[in-house]
């Protein structure tokens, strides 16, 4: 059963972080959600116990299944449920403002802002005297 | 009455999400609410200080059964400084006219977030209100609406995301070794867990914390985001969001891991001081505000892994100043990046002083305890970087001064003209803060003692 678990576990974050490596941001998404359905299955790993449903009054306490564990694993799969849904929802977003989800054409558009930046930047700075240059380089 | 601040957010923040945060008024009655929330946690804090932590089981439960939820002196430090953070930037962005209408419901659930996280004693739980605080920022981030903010959105939540599922992998691990949630039960039983696996869960735990903080070989998410949100938003999250990363640390490493946290301490100097100089160095070299505030953010939270290292005796306290000062003077200067007029950079110069750690402002406050903390435990090297970290950011908070505010007069009013009165007069208000508590440091150390205190037990 161990083995079982650390397999699984470990299939879906290697998928996982596989699919982190793509440049397409909806296999980045897909990516996180296995990642962190890994994570859902590693609490169940961590501490599951068998035995009866532990419901109150308890005939034998001995014999209980561990409720926390049931109680953190879906309280966890209902949270990383809910942020899948916002972060699929945030790249349609970044989709609809871009046309693309390409991360390379991404981080040109990005560096593409920052150069005109720094250029709107130097054009705006006033001629000081000379004494008061820190010594920067012109472009 | 311990969870007044966290209902309060909590509700308001349901009845804002169906309102149109756009109007004027709106944005009002959320600042209101926000105010009132932060009224009740510094008469929290007080309370707290005066007659020891206030505990509370959720729905009556046995202790042991039910979450606990305990509110100390650390926790309430925390909250009260976020809150404040906070209501700052939602009135920054009221007197500007808010841009979207989620805008005031957004940072009023980040703030029922931070409040819970701040007062549960349930690591699970924890976790829980850590995600309701993230969910809230990822939003956040977006907020401005344009190409740039939802780039930055998605940078930030990718990342964050994956921060959060190591958090809940080292979660489980702690309980596996455990057996317990509650954080009293946690640090006692981790004492007597084995070694080895309980040191892997406070590494798992320390990089969840590290991403959310920014520090050096974590960073890489930081600079694009911080640039890529507004102003408003980028206080919200240096100010505010950041205190997750100190307090997890501090909460978790001082308070629950101790042993593990001693054993880690070459591993917090390096990565500490590696992030101390590359945020100065890689600040040095940017030319837009932005970018040098982002990078030297990088560099201020290296100092609080430096103090972690320390130890609890003289260490914690200096952790609880650095954290607190630091989110201070990072709220200060995003606030006034895009604004124009002699009260912002008068602003503005105090809150790079308080950066550098140049007395009479309140960063010097931080410097020095580190720096006497570093003596006390004979790592006379910190002296020196901390002295070097003052050097680079003296040099690249006043290169961005003189690019932005010292320019000629007359060329300065045709450009700028300056900005609007309610928004300086604020930034002016944070500016004196800082210059009040560096002038007045008894209350803001006689805290951080207390709150240190409450962490390694000796206030209880």
């Amino acid at each position: 059963m161990i083995l079982a678990f650390s397999a699984g576990i470990g299939i879906l974050f290697m998928a996982g972080s596989y699919l982190l490596m793509k440049h397409d941001l909806i296999r980045v998404v897909a990516g996180v959600v296995l990642i962190s359905n890994a994570a859902n299955l590693f609490i169940m790993a961590a501490a599951l116990t068998r035995g009866r449903a532990p419901i109150l009054p308890l005939a034998n306490k001995l014999d209980v299944s561990d409720p926390v564990v049931q109680a953190m694993t879906l309280t966890a799969i209902v949270i990383s449920f809910g942020v899948s849904a916002l972060l699929l929802a945030i790249v349609y977003r970044v989709y609809l403002s871009h046309r693309t989800v390409d991360i390379d054409q991404l981080g040109d558009v990005e560096s593409r802002q920052v150069e005109q930046e720094e250029r709107t930047d130097l054009q705006d700075e006033p001629e000081l005297p000379a004494d008061l240059e820190t010594g920067e380089v012109r472009a | 009455m311990v969870v007044a601040p966290l209902g309060i957010c909590w509700a308001a923040a349901l009845a804002f999400a169906a309102l149109d945060g756009r109007r004027k008024r709106i944005g009002w009655a959320a600042s209101s609410v926000l105010a009132i929330a932060w009224l009740i946690s510094i008469w929290l804090t007080w309370d707290v200080v005066q007659h020891g932590p206030r505990t509370m089981v959720a729905g009556d439960w046995e202790p042991g059964i039910g979450i606990v939820l305990r509110l100390d002196a650390l926790g309430a430090l925390f909250a009260t400084l976020s809150l404040g953070v906070l209501l700052a930037a939602l009135l920054f962005e009221v007197f500007g006219g808010v841009r979207s209408r989620s805008f005031p419901a957004l940072v009023l659930f980040l703030a029922t977030g931070l409040c819970g996280l701040f007062l549960t004693a349930d690591i699970f739980n924890f976790y829980v209100f850590f995600e309701i605080s993230m969910i809230a920022a990822y939003v956040l981030v977006g907020y401005g609406e344009e190409r740039r903010n939802f780039r930055a959105s998605a940078i930030f939540a990718i990342v964050n995301l994956l921060g959060s599922v190591f958090f809940l992998i080292g979660i489980a691990a702690i309980y596996h070794l455990t057996g317990r949630l509650d954080m009293d039960a946690v640090a006692q039983r981790a004492t007597i867990a084995g070694q080895a696996p309980a040191l892997l869960a406070a590494t798992i735990i320390f990089v969840a914390f590290s991403i959310k903080l920014g520090l050096f070989p974590f960073h890489f998410w930081l600079a694009s985001v911080y640039t890529g949100t507004r102003p408003a938003v980028a206080a919200i999250l240096s100010g505010a969001l950041a205190n997750i990363g100190s307090y997890g640390l501090i909460r978790f490493g001082g308070g629950l891991l101790p042993r593990e946290l001693e054993s880690a301490t070459p591993v917090l100097l390096i990565i500490g001081s590696l992030s101390i100089l590359y945020g100065g160095v890689q600040a040095i070299s940017r030319r837009s505000i932005s970018q040098v505030l982002a990078y030297s953010s990088i560099g201020q939270v290296g100092y609080i892994l430096l103090a972690l290292a320390i130890g609890p005796k003289a260490g914690f306290s200096a952790v609880i100043l650095i954290s607190v000062l630091n989110a201070l003077n990072k709220t200060l200067l995003f606030l006034s990046e895009n604004l124009r007029g002699r009260l912002v950079a008068g602003a503005f110069v105090i809150g790079a002083l308080s950066v550098a750690g140049i007395p009479p402002t309140a960063g010097f406050l931080s410097k020095a305890a580190l720096i006497k903390g570093a003596i006390d435990a004979d790592y006379a090297w910190i002296v020196v970087l901390v002295v070097v970290g003052g050097f680079l950011s003296v040099f690249y908070m006043m290169q961005i001064y003189q690019r932005t505010f010292w320019i000629p007069e007359t060329e300065e009013e045709a450009h700028h003209p300056p900005s609007p009165l309610d928004r300086r007069i604020l930034v002016a208000l944070l500016a004196l803060l800082i210059l009040a508590i560096g002038i007045w440091p008894q209350p803001l150390l006689a805290l951080s003692d207390h709150a240190a205190a409450a962490l390694t037990g000796g206030g209880r």
